[in-house]
């Protein structure tokens, strides 16, 4: 017998589908957690259990209709608040707009919805989706819930806590330098960010054009992939969404690794890593292994031209984009905010042209010398053992600080910068109790290929069904599906 | 304040009307001589391209099949 609240979303999904659940079962399972944990974790900024019970009783009604029912039918969830939904609260995690309710809804929430899914709240993250940890000034730290003093990872900190808290089946992140991946490793979830351009970015609040992409935080792979399949592809609301076919993700994950060609970069992604992150690594290779992969160790190319690149583009097109607030409300951004993006005001045009105009070059460059050699990049996704919300906390910590901040997502960053899809999992856990995540990097648009790598781990390995010890207090509440 | 960071504020207000809004902002803004070095490393590797091109050719080019 499994916890309601414990199910994978598909689980979720398919137990309402069958009618071994009902969707109100689903909401009070996610509900009796939330209320038990997330005081602790600070993973919600609203809340909207009103509208969530109507669209339950819908969704229960449809199934006793007998009416057709979408992939996600009657499964509640809860995402980023950022992604706006006309007419309600988005504040997108800042103060500027904490009273903020958008005209439009974003088309990947339409898409999930026209899957039968729901929302019921929306959740913590950095302000302005701008920073790795999950801190925020305005609604307060979010917490990891494997190790309450320590960083989520951000900026999507409530979608990785809330997932890993079991009150939310999935929840979709956005990843403009690591912010699906960096919370889906430090709180022991699983998510995806996908190629630029594979996913609609309507109706998402921007913070760099170039580099933002929008992809879900879930328990297993084989959940990305089912919610991947329903929110890629082209959407004339985003002429930069591409018009390739979006194949059904979950139907390629068939476990079979044989003559996989799985490459370990020798360069730049282990710089400074720490031997427990390490260790877990080789692991998980020797579990890839074991399936049939061949592990190979390579160099990179361009990594100094990356990392010159990678941070201007994002720095610049969000700096622009905050400018009148710069100027008129600047004290209302948190310090790490205001003091990141105060920079990106004095690069020179030229710099930003150079890094959008050499970015096609590197990748068709690094693609050729790579992926002629490898199928697939695997490095860990953090390379530190986790850091705490003070290590990490510039507003109020000594001069210096930053330097752990941005070491967070310096093995995330590239991968935007190359517009590469790559997926965070859990592979084990630090001396601290804290997750360790692996990041498995592939091709433009070999989202198969990285989901069938993630999900066949997902097959030998147990790390991505431990429940976090903050659950431990909640007991036996919520119903059980057989 | 040193003479660069002493700049680099003055043309923030020059050009976009921002102050800087608090130390570990000056800081940061100081940290840029790296980038400015990264890029010097650069040079002379950005080729002069006769053809259109850009970044979503690219990912459609080296796509996976």
């Amino acid at each position: 017998m499994t916890k309601l609240a414990d199910l994978s979303l598909v689980e979720a999904a398919d137990a309402v589908r069958l009618g071994q659940a009902s969707s109100m079962q689903l909401l009070d399972a996610l509900w009796a957690n939330l209320e038990a944990v997330n005081p602790q974790l600070n993973a919600t900024i609203w809340l909207d259990r009103e509208g969530a019970e109507a669209a339950a009783r819908q969704a229960d009604r449809a199934v006793r209709d007998k009416a057709p029912l979408g992939k996600l039918h009657g499964v509640p969830l809860a995402h980023k608040d950022m992604y706006y939904q006309a007419g309600k609260l988005s504040t997108c995690g800042s103060a500027i707009r904490q009273d903020f309710r958008p005209a439009i809804t974003a088309t990947v929430i339409d898409r999930l919805a026209a899957a039968g899914a729901y929302s019921f709240g929306g959740l913590n993250m950095a302000e302005f989706a701008q920073n790795p940890t999950g801190h925020n000034k305005t609604f307060g730290d979010c917490h990891n819930p494997w190790n309450l003093p320590y960083i989520t990872g951000g900026s999507s900190s409530g979608s990785g806590a809330s997932v890993a808290g079991r009150f939310n089946y999935a929840a979709l992140g956005s990843d403009t330098g690591g912010s699906i991946r960096l919370p889906a490793a430090a709180c022991g979830v699983t998510g995806i960010k996908p190629t630029q351009t594979r996913v609609s970015r309507y109706g998402v609040m921007p913070l760099s054009f170039s580099c933002d992409n929008v992809g879900p935080l879930c328990r297993t792979a084989r959940d990305c992939a089912r919610i991947m399949t329903l929110i890629a592809g082209h959407d004339p609301r985003d002429p930069t969404s591409s018009h390739l076919p979006v194949p059904d993700y979950e139907a390629a994950l068939d476990g079979d690794l044989r003559g996989l060609r799985v490459g370990v970069p020798t360069t730049y992604f282990l710089d400074g890593a720490d031997t427990p992150v390490v260790q877990a690594m080789e692991q998980a290779l020797e579990a890839l292994a074991a399936r049939g992969a061949v592990v190979r160790r390579i160099g990179l190319p361009l990594m100094d031209a990356i990392s010159a690149c990678v941070g201007i583009i994002s720095r610049v097109e969000g700096a622009t984009i905050h400018a009148q607030w710069m100027r008129t409300r600047a004290a209302d951004y948190g310090v790490h905010i205001s003091s990141r993006m105060y920079p990106g005001y004095t690069i020179p045009a030229p710099y930003y042209v150079e890094a959008l105009s050499r970015r096609g070059p590197i990748l068709k460059a690094f693609a050729a010398e790579v992926f002629a050699t490898v199928d697939v990049l695997v490095t860990p996704t953090i390379r530190t053992c986790l850091p705490t919300l003070e290590e990490t906390d510039i507003d109020h910590g000594p001069p210096g600080t930053e330097v752990k901040f941005m070491a967070v997502s310096a093995n995330t960053r590239p991968f935007n910068y190359l517009g590469l899809p790559a997926v965070s999992l859990p592979c084990g856990f630090d001396p601290n109790g804290c997750p360790i995540g692996l990041q498995i990097a592939g091709r433009p648009f070999a989202e198969v290929r990285v989901l069938k790598v993630a999900d066949a781990y997902q097959r030998d390995t147990a790390w991505h069904t431990r429940r976090p010890p903050v659950l431990d207090a909640v007991g036996a509440l919520g119903a059980a599906v057989a | 304040m040193d003479t660069f960071l002493a700049e680099i504020e003055q043309t923030i207000a020059r050009w976009h009307g921002i102050a800087a809004p608090n130390d570990p902002a000056r800081r940061m803004a100081a940290d840029l001589i790296a980038t400015i070095r990264a890029f010097e490393a650069q040079r002379g590797t950005l080729a002069f391209e006769d053809e259109p091109a850009s970044f979503e050719a690219a990912l459609l080019e080296t796509r996976e099949e």
